[in-house]
């Protein structure tokens, strides 16, 4: 694959599930910006980074459309924090999101044969 | 810890956020930022590297577009709600909004920005003149230290008198607080030899005046010690001009010897171009070298003198020296210097002394025109955001703060400022050009006015300044309304009552007070121009041509040879056709004051010390009197009859008579020049002629006294008068061959008719009183404009009840006097307020006045008139209109 098509598809596979990213990691618990972006450098082992630039701006968005809600919390002894947590709506997206993640997955793997080879 | 919320403020700053919300990504993004930090720091990075990686998170463009379809703006309109941290952002917006502003309103727009220029214009002409002529420092060294020393003999009448050589030797010998002391003389020379005989003014000088001036000159060197010693050779320095024009700016030309007078002068060097002192026409300068005998002079008044203050000295230091010195001068000379004081003037003061108090006047003038150009957008825009109430109304109701819709407006008015700044430039650099002609030619740097940097800031400062002060009171006045009613109402008539016609008749009534002042003014100096022309110079300046014929002296050494090159001229220029007559004179009034002789008169007792008669005394040729049309009161003419070998005879003036023989019978009587030593000495009057006014149209006449060159030779009759059948002008150069029959190197300056002189004369009144008339004139059609707008403006709003009038029966009469009677009513207030200030303000012009007092009731009472009519027609005209709406279209308007 040229190098180019390869960057753009990485970008676009990225910003198309950037979104369930998050709001899986927010799923079971408020989470903190940098909290986020921790876990997903950490549990994709360094393969996915988000930076400050692309991390709120996708924060916000999320939150704009009502999916996710930000709280400033307090905790003793600690600078206050902005705490992302799941909406209901957030919640109703997440599992469509997942849905379709599931079944655009499947069908890659079904044509690429990988889970049959 | 670095601060990274400044790091990230400053990459959002242009994403025009609403700054509560700002504030709560900067604070996020910066905690972020710490966190990645301190890991970095824990995984063993180095400070610089640590930071350099949270930083690296923040990937500028990438941040600014995100963030931007992140957040959406708080609203589309410009007016948005912000913080100050994005002045500049939100300065460009607004000036773009502003520009398409005034694109949808040409009209609007074009008449704002020519009734600024009108002010701004002015200004900016009138600062320049300022600029060049008050603030530029003199082009010499250290020139705030540069003064002149006066005698001062005020109980005489001369409280700034010319020194005496020996009064100059001991100022600069005894004195400890001047650098040094240079005395000159004026003098002129005739160069001959090489080309056309020419006629050169220049200066004798001490050695010391071009070190003291601290002026070296272009080429050669300036004079030494030694040659500014009697006998020690004849040496002259020339001006650059003269170098030019004459020696076509030959370098050989230091050394070569030049005929001056009839002698021969070596050059020692040439000034560099520009330089001037005290005015640009002098052209030589020779070493003043005074002989023992002219330095031991205490009786002959006729020097300058220029002193360079040591550093750090005062004025008054200086002032209390000579002051000592005087005194002391005076205990041991009581027979020459009693009551005779020493004072000192700054340099710059002397040269622009008599011109700064017209033109600071001026510069009041052109800001009071300013004001009122002022007053009027103002009202334009007042106008104009009552239209736009709805429009801010539902900006305001979008969540735009008040505060940034101020900006928005002042956004605009400044960029009609400015606009009106730069087409204000342009008339400026017109009006330059015309006001240089007006300037009077002894102004010497007058030539230099031009527009520089100084001048371009100025412009720019007033523009902005313009914008702020005509821009705030509407756009208070734009966002100060009750939102609801305006969108409830349909935003038609929201600013129309309350305060919004409250500030409009306020700007009116300033309008006409300010306009008031200046036509007042303008109207003082007008009526003393009018009399000071009227005055009387007692002499008929028409058809009268006058040249200025020096004789050198080596070549007409023997006062018989000038009395037989006179008697000559006089004849061959009287056979010319055209010519009725021709005389000569020492000095032609309204141009030289005349040489002031101290007289004797027979049977009074000699004056005390200091209290001396001093004469005006002009030496004439017998048809002198009747070539001027000075009118012989009593007794006779000088004849050919008065030679030297008869009685000494004089014509004295009027006031002369009266004041030294009051109520006697003056034909008959004698006076003497100086003290009379023997019988010849006397002087008998044989006539009184009316009074002339011999230098200023404004001065009252002096006591003068008229001597025929026949008997009198200790002055050189100078110029030439020829009174013509034909225009006097054309005459020139018939006139000119004459004299150059008798003496082909004879050279012959300042060909001028009389008119000329007389004009020249008032030449600084006309500019005064010509300014102040142009811009009052501007400040009258810009209040009448004003008027007119206000009154245009409270019709219109008032259509609608003037047409139920109209429906109701009512006459067209009453509807007149109701919209009439709100005009005038501003229009008075405003008059009694001017009329208030005229009298307080007038005041500051006394000097420049002439035969009227500055608070002339006629003038207050005609002009006051005046505006009222003025403002009348600007009244009436909108008036009327509103009396011709057809009613129902009146009532239909809602």
């Amino acid at each position: 694959m040229p190098y180019k098509l390869s960057q753009m598809l990485d970008r676009e596979l990225k910003k198309g599930s950037a979104e369930l990213l998050i709001l899986s990691l927010v799923e079971d618990q408020p989470r903190h910006g940098y909290d986020i972006g921790n876990l997903i450098e950490r549990r994709s082992r360094g393969r996915l980074r988000f930076n400050v630039a692309s991390l709120y701006p996708l924060l916000y968005r999320l939150e704009r459309r009502g999916w996710i809600q930000g709280r400033w919390v307090e905790k003793a002894g600690q600078r206050r924090r902005r705490y992302y947590r799941l909406t209901a709506e957030g919640r109703k997206v997440l599992a469509a999101q997942r849905n379709s993640w599931q079944e655009f997955v499947e069908a890659i793997n079904r044509i690429t044969g990988i889970e049959h080879a | 810890m670095p601060d990274w919320k400044e790091e990230v403020r400053r990459r959002l700053a242009r994403l025009n956020l609403e700054p509560a919300r700002e504030a709560e990504i900067v604070e996020e993004l910066a905690q972020h930022l710490d966190d990645v930090y301190e890991r970095s720091l824990k995984a063993g990075l180095s400070e610089a590297e640590a930071k350099r990686a949270a930083l690296k998170e923040l990937a500028d463009t990438e941040l600014q577009r995100e963030m931007r379809r992140s957040q959406k703006p708080a609203s589309e309109a410009p007016v948005a709600g912000r913080g100050r941290t994005n002045v500049l952002a939100d300065f460009l917006h607004d000036l773009r909004y502003a520009i398409r502003q005034q694109r949808k309103n040409p009209a609007f727009t074009i008449v704002a920005v020519i009734t600024l220029a009108l002010g701004i214009g002015a200004n900016t002409a009138i600062f320049s003149v300022v600029n060049t002529i008050l603030l530029q420092p003199l082009p010499y060294k250290d020139p705030e230290r540069l003064v002149l020393v006066w005698e001062e003999n005020a109980k005489q009448g001369y409280p700034t008198d010319t020194p005496t050589a020996a009064n100059f030797g001991d100022w600069r010998d005894q004195n400890q607080l001047f650098e040094g002391m240079a005395a000159m003389a004026p003098d002129s020379f005739n160069l001959t030899g090489s080309g056309d005989p020419e006629r050169l003014e220049g200066r004798r000088v001490s050695a010391s005046f071009f070190p003291l001036l601290g002026v070296d000159p272009h080429i050669g060197r300036a004079f030494t010690a030694a040659e500014d010693q009697p006998n020690s050779g004849h040496v002259v320095l020339l001006s650059y001009g003269l170098w030019q024009r004459r020696f076509g700016g030959d370098a050989g030309v230091v050394g070569k010897t030049l005929n001056l007078n009839g002698a021969g002068y070596t050059v020692v060097g040439v000034m560099p171009p520009r330089f001037q002192f005290p005015t640009p026409d002098d052209e030589v300068w020779v070493p003043i070298a005074f002989t023992q005998e002219q330095a031991a002079d205490r009786n002959s008044h006729y020097l300058k003198v220029l002193g360079r203050l040591k550093p750090g000295v005062t004025l008054a230091q200086a002032q209390a020296e000579m002051s000592t010195i005087a005194t002391r001068l005076q205990q041991q000379y009581p027979k020459t210097n009693t009551d005779l004081g020493a004072v000192i003037t700054p340099l710059h003061e002397q040269i622009v002394g008599d011109i700064k108090p017209a033109l600071l006047i001026l510069l009041g003038a052109v800001g009071l025109v300013l004001l009122i150009a002022c007053a009027n957008v103002a009202n334009l825009l007042l106008a104009r955001a009552a239209v736009r109430q709805k429009e801010i109304a539902v900006r305001v109701a979008l969540g735009a703060r008040r505060r940034r819709l101020i900006r928005q407006f002042l956004t605009e008015s400044v960029l009609l400022s400015t606009l009106g700044g730069l087409v204000g430039l342009a008339i400026a650099y017109g009006g330059l050009v015309v006001l240089k002609s007006f300037i009077p030619e002894n102004i010497s740097q007058a030539r230099a006015i031009s527009i520089d940097y100084k001048v371009l800031g100025f412009t720019l400062l007033v523009s902005v300044a313009t914008g702020l002060v005509f821009g705030l009171a509407p756009a208070i006045q734009a966002v100060r309304f009750n939102q609801i009613e305006t969108l409830k109402e349909g935003g038609r008539d929201a600013a129309t009552g309350g305060s919004g016609k409250r500030l409009r008749s306020l700007l009116v009534m300033a309008e006409v007070a300010i306009s008031l002042v200046l036509l007042i003014g303008a109207g003082l100096l007008i009526n003393s121009f009018l009399r000071l022309r009227n005055v009387d110079p007692g002499f008929r300046a028409e058809n009268l041509l006058t040249m200025k014929i020096v004789l050198p002296e080596p070549k007409y050494e023997k006062w018989k040879m000038r009395s037989t090159f006179y008697s000559d001229l006089i004849q061959r220029v009287q056979s010319l056709p055209g010519v009725k007559s021709a005389a000569v004179t020492t000095n032609l009034p309204l141009y030289s004051q005349g040489n002031s002789i101290g007289v004797s008169i027979e049977g009074k007792p000699e004056p005390p010390p200091g209290q001396e008669l001093i004469v005006t005394t002009r030496i004439i040729s017998n048809g002198y009197l009747d070539t001027m049309s000075i009118p012989l009161l009593k007794g006779r003419q000088l004849t050919d009859q008065d030679t030297d070998n008869s009685q000494n005879v004089a014509v004295v003036s009027e006031t002369m008579a009266r004041r030294f023989w009051p109520g006697e019978e003056v034909v008959g009587k004698r006076v003497s020049i100086g003290k009379v030593r023997s019988q010849e000495d006397w002087i008998q009057v044989i006539g009184v002629a009316k009074d002339v006014r011999q230098f200023e149209l404004n001065d009252d006449p002096k006591p003068q006294m008229y001597l025929t060159y026949r008997q009198f030779g200790f002055f050189d009759a100078q110029d030439l008068v020829v009174k013509t059948d034909v225009d006097p002008a054309s005459m020139a150069s018939a006139v000119r061959k004459a004299v150059w029959e008798i003496d082909k190197d004879q050279p012959i300056s300042n060909i001028r008719t009389m008119e000329t002189i007389l004009a020249e004369s008032i030449a600084r009144q006309r500019f005064s009183m010509l300014l102040l008339a142009i811009f009052a004139g501007v400040a009258l059609v810009l209040a009448a404009v004003g008027i007119y707008g206000v009154m245009s403006y409270s019709v219109a709003q008032r259509t609608h009840e003037i047409g139920i009038r109209m429906a109701l029966g009512a006459q067209t009469m009453t509807v007149l006097k109701l919209a009439i009677g709100y005009g005038l009513k501003l229009v008075l207030a405003g008059i009694a307020i001017g009329l208030i200030a005229a009298f307080a303000l007038t005041r500051v012009m006394s000097t420049l006045l002439f035969g009227v007092t500055a608070t002339d009731p006629t003038t207050f009472a005609l002009i006051s008139l005046l505006l009222i009519a003025v403002a009348a027609i600007a009244s009436y005209i909108p008036a009327r209109r509103a009396t011709r709406v057809n009613p129902i279209i009146a009532l239909r308007y809602e």
